[in-house]
């Protein structure tokens, strides 16, 4: 019988460790424009190179209050639309890296992201995903099903590995629908024909535990209406009802906005919006339990400085990730802010990248997931820590 | 779900179930139509090779293969002109909107008081799709014209390509499915589907949008290896300034507007363009339609999808080989991946459109494609025309692996007649197949489903398994036949 071709690697066995933070990744799949969310309103080039897409400063009387930047620290400011963070900021839970990013220079969406969730420099790196290494170089004495989950269909790029990863779109259609009587059969018949099976049993497991949690219970904070609201809100289910889950990866894709970007409101609005809102949300639905929850988001790289000619902006190159967690060294923008006048920027001209994407990540894992085993999680790459992160 | 879930579910769309009142047995009465006739085992090799050259064989494919062997069956299916495929152009008579033009869709999408339909136009294609991937007899074009339609992937949610998609599935991908690929990539450049879904539409003189030019060249034909540059980019966008789409009067047709176009000179790909207006980006394109990276780019494909991934090198050599010795005949790269190839073919997972329409084809099923099969399409991650990025649906087994749940829910659902407008005949099969007790009858299951039956020790512990938790005979037969469509053997093509 054929089972699951995944990558494997040799590794050295496990460490044995206990269970770190929670791990939710969050992808901003197209290639987020980065400078117009944590707006640079202290650089006259950024209004220089986007006359019609650039956020008003946070004290421009020409435009509406609720259209202007919001001011984190007299430099920087959030896109209007990421109200609902400026609390989670102000308690210093949510930590800003801009100009971060990869080495990679191709502009290539699929080439980009390929190499940043394995977390290598090149495909000739291990094709397991980063996650997928960080699970199976730590032994947590977790054997939870839900140990690692993808939201949505397929399981993301990052998450492949030694260690099977289920996907999981809907806690409430995770199950065979059909009389008691039917359902125990093809249980039963699943069980004996995925015998010897790990993502089989596995599914069968999830089946099981999810058949125990409530999808309706109560929950503490109002989510968006979206795909990705629905993420969040099942990964808060899953934390709160103790089910073992250590990382769960959540996509929100819609940013490659070559056209009718939009400023403080328009489409891009529109994701961050649901971005904000969602994280929001989560960030109090698990209250609780934010002590040992991190939240990274990222995208795979950041977009033309100047806007083009159709109220959009180009593929760029530095990018900026966000960390919010009981733990994160936040109400604070990292790394080094590399400019965006002419021989600043790179390229055609981008943002330059003065951070590694693994720097963060990589800090995050040692930090926070008890997990040291950086090279194996990172070939190739030594991760330089950015300060972001308390430690355990 | 439920049957009543179900039920929700499709009264909310409208626009299914339009065949589902016809007698099927007008559908066996008609010239060429699917009858079903035993099945024997199958050599697994030819049973290996009809999973990749069909969405999953039926009976009579496989007495016909048998009968003409692998390169009959590749020649025939190639002159697809000549198989007649009355049955399934009748199960697509009624979606009105298949043949219409990009104006009368729009026409008919724009309620006026009401928002425009989004819906209705996608839903239909959606549906007309799967019905030719169930019931074309044309099963190797069909198989292209999947495959076409991720190599040029066009959302059907960004923008007007709700309803230009439409356009661009019958004129680029289904027109030029088998024929040259430099016809097909000449065809989608020109398709306002495509220029929308990439932004070229509003790629104007002194500001370029790069979008397209970029995935022209990265994903349509060179590849990101492929040799060209950011400036290579930059330039070819120039070139593609004013290559958009009417918006009044033949609303959705192609237009180049000279008054945005960048008229200086560019270069691109070491090559200086010169001034000529819409010729410039068709000079490019002809380049890039016979570049030896191209060549290599689709050939690689194409035996990834039907042989191996990764796939034999010395087989997209040869292929790449007959693509610039052909100026891109698929036809032609084809027989080489397919009769040279194939003894070569290891297992790969099947991707969710496979597996759906191979159990519905494999089973004899009576479907109309509609909501409530979409929605096991969607839940496995495999809508048509849906993936939202520009690089197609994954060609990886790795990327479909981990989410067994929904075509664990397909096969039991399938199995007990619970899908709307979606029905098998579990004791009509047994019946053909001659089978009389309990372990032939899976036997005989097996061996329509996976080309042979399962090792009797297995069958018996299958069965044990399912009489452990109560069933019936009837019961067992039902479960089981679920359990081999649910089965990690039936999840490999």
């Amino acid at each position: 019988m054929l089972t699951s071709v995944l990558p494997r690697l040799a590794f050295a066995p496990a460490k044995l460790s206990p269970r770190g933070d929670v791990l939710v990744v969050i992808f901003l799949r197209g290639a987020a424009d980065m400078l117009n969310v944590v707006v640079p309103h202290g650089e006259d080039a950024y209004y220089a190179l986007r006359p019609t897409l650039g956020i008003p400063r946070p004290d421009d009387k020409n435009a509406k209050v609720e259209e202007r930047t919001i001011d984190l620290d007299g430099f920087f400011g959030f896109h209007p639309t990421l109200r609902p963070l400026l609390p989670i900021w102000q308690e210093k839970q949510l930590a800003i890296i801009h100009a971060c990013g990869a080495p990679d220079e191709s502009r290539s969406h699929f080439k980009s992201m390929e190499l940043m969730e394995r977390g290598v420099d090149d495909e000739k790196g291990p094709a397991s995903g980063w996650i997928g290494r960080h699970l199976a170089t730590l032994n947590t004495g977790n054997h939870s099903p839900l140990r690692a989950v993808g939201m949505g269909t397929l399981p993301q790029r990052s998450l492949s590995g030694s260690v099977p990863v289920s996907a999981l779109r809907s806690i409430a259609d995770f199950h065979l629908g059909g009389d008691a009587r039917a359902v125990a059969q093809m249980r039963s018949a699943l069980n004996t024909i995925y015998n010897g099976d790990a993502l089989g049993q596995e599914t069968l497991n999830i089946m099981d535990i999810l058949q125990k949690l409530d999808p309706s219970q109560s929950i503490n904070s109002q989510y968006p209406a979206s795909d990705f609201g629905l993420a969040l809100r099942q990964t808060a289910m899953l934390i709160k009802a103790e089910v073992g889950l250590e990382v769960s990866a959540i996509d929100l894709g819609g940013w490659d906005t070559h056209f009718a970007q939009g400023g403080s409101t328009g489409q891009m609005a529109g994701l961050l919006a649901d971005l904000s809102a969602g994280l929001a949300a989560f960030h109090a639905d698990i209250a609780a339990h934010l002590g040992h929850v991190t939240v990274v988001a990222m995208s795979e790289f950041g977009r033309r400085a100047a806007e083009n000619g159709s109220l959009g902006t180009d593929h760029g190159h530095g990018s900026m990730m966000m960390v919010l967690g009981g733990h994160v060294q936040g109400g604070k923008i990292h790394g080094n802010w590399p400019g965006l006048r002419d021989g600043q920027l790179i390229g055609p001209g981008d943002l330059a990248v003065t951070t590694d994407y693994r720097d963060v990540l990589g800090e995050i894992c040692l930090k926070r997931l008890n997990n040291a085993a950086l090279g194996e999680i990172f070939p190739g790459y030594q991760p330089v820590p950015v300060g972001m992160m308390a430690g355990r | 779900m439920n049957r009543r879930d179900f039920l929700k579910l499709t009264g909310l769309v409208a626009t299914s179930a339009a065949l589902a009142s016809c007698n099927p047995t007008i559908f066996q009465r008609a010239a060429g139509s699917p009858s079903l006739s035993a099945w024997g085992p199958l050599h697994p090799a030819d049973f290996r090779a009809l999973n990749r050259l069909t969405f999953g064989p039926r009976p009579e494919e496989r007495a016909r293969f048998a009968q003409i062997g692998l390169q009959g069956w590749v020649e025939e299916q190639l002159a697809f002109e000549s198989v007649d495929d009355f049955a399934c152009n009748l199960r697509l008579k009624s979606f009105d909107t298949l043949n219409m033009k990009a104006h009368e869709l729009a026409d008919m999408s724009d309620k006026i008081f009401d928002d425009v339909d989004q819906q209705t136009v996608p839903d239909e294609l959606r549906q007309a799709t799967l019905v030719r991937q169930v019931y074309s007899r044309r099963q190797l074009f069909e198989v292209m014209a999947e495959f076409w339609s991720d190599h040029f992937n066009i959302a059907t949610v960004k923008g007007n390509c709700f309803y230009l998609k439409t356009v661009d599935d019958r004129e680029v991908i289904r027109r030029n499915a088998l024929g040259s690929f430099r016809d097909l990539l000449w065809a989608s450049a020109h398709s306002p589907a495509m220029l929308t879904y990439l932004d070229n539409q509003v790629n104007h003189s002194g500001a370029p949008n790069e979008n397209y030019a970029r995935e022209l060249m990265e994903l349509h034909t060179l590849g990101v290896h492929g040799g060209y540059s950011q400036r290579d980019v930059m330039e070819l966008a120039r070139c593609l300034t004013g290559w958009t789409v009417k918006e009044h009067f033949w609303t959705g047709d192609f237009s180049f507007d000279d008054g945005v176009h960048d008229t200086g000179a560019k270069l691109v790909l070491g090559a200086r363009i010169p001034s000529g207006g819409q010729d410039e980006a068709e000079s490019v394109i002809e380049t890039l339609s016979k570049h030896p990276s191209t060549a290599q780019f689709i050939a690689t494909k194409l035996a990834r999808r039907f042989l191996a991934d990764p796939p034999p090198a010395a087989i997209v050599e040869r292929a790449a080989k007959t693509f610039l010795q052909t100026n891109g005949d698929i036809r032609a790269m084809l027989r080489v991946i397919m009769l040279d190839g194939m003894p070569l073919a290891v297992a790969r997972y099947k991707r969710p459109v496979h597996f759906v329409a191979g159990a519905l084809r494999m089973l004899n099923a009576d479907t109309d494609g509609g909501p409530a099969v979409q929605e096991y399409l969607l839940r496995m991650g495999q809508r048509a025309f849906g993936w939202p990025t520009p690089d197609g649906y994954p060609d990886h087994d790795a990327a479909w692996q981990g989410n067994l749940m929904p075509p664990w829910q397909f096969a039991f659902a399938l199995v007990r007649n619970e899908l709307a407008e979606t029905s098998i005949d579990v004791n009509g099969l047994r019946e053909i197949s001659g089978a009389k007790t309990l372990p032939e009858t899976i036997d005989a299951a097996a061996s329509l489903l996976l080309g042979a039956p399962l090792a009797p020790a297995q069958r018996n512990e299958w069965i044990a398994a399912a009489r452990a938790a109560g069933a019936t005979e009837d019961e067992t037969t039902a479960i089981l036949l679920a359990g081999i469509l649910a089965s990690p053997v039936f999840q490999w093509r």
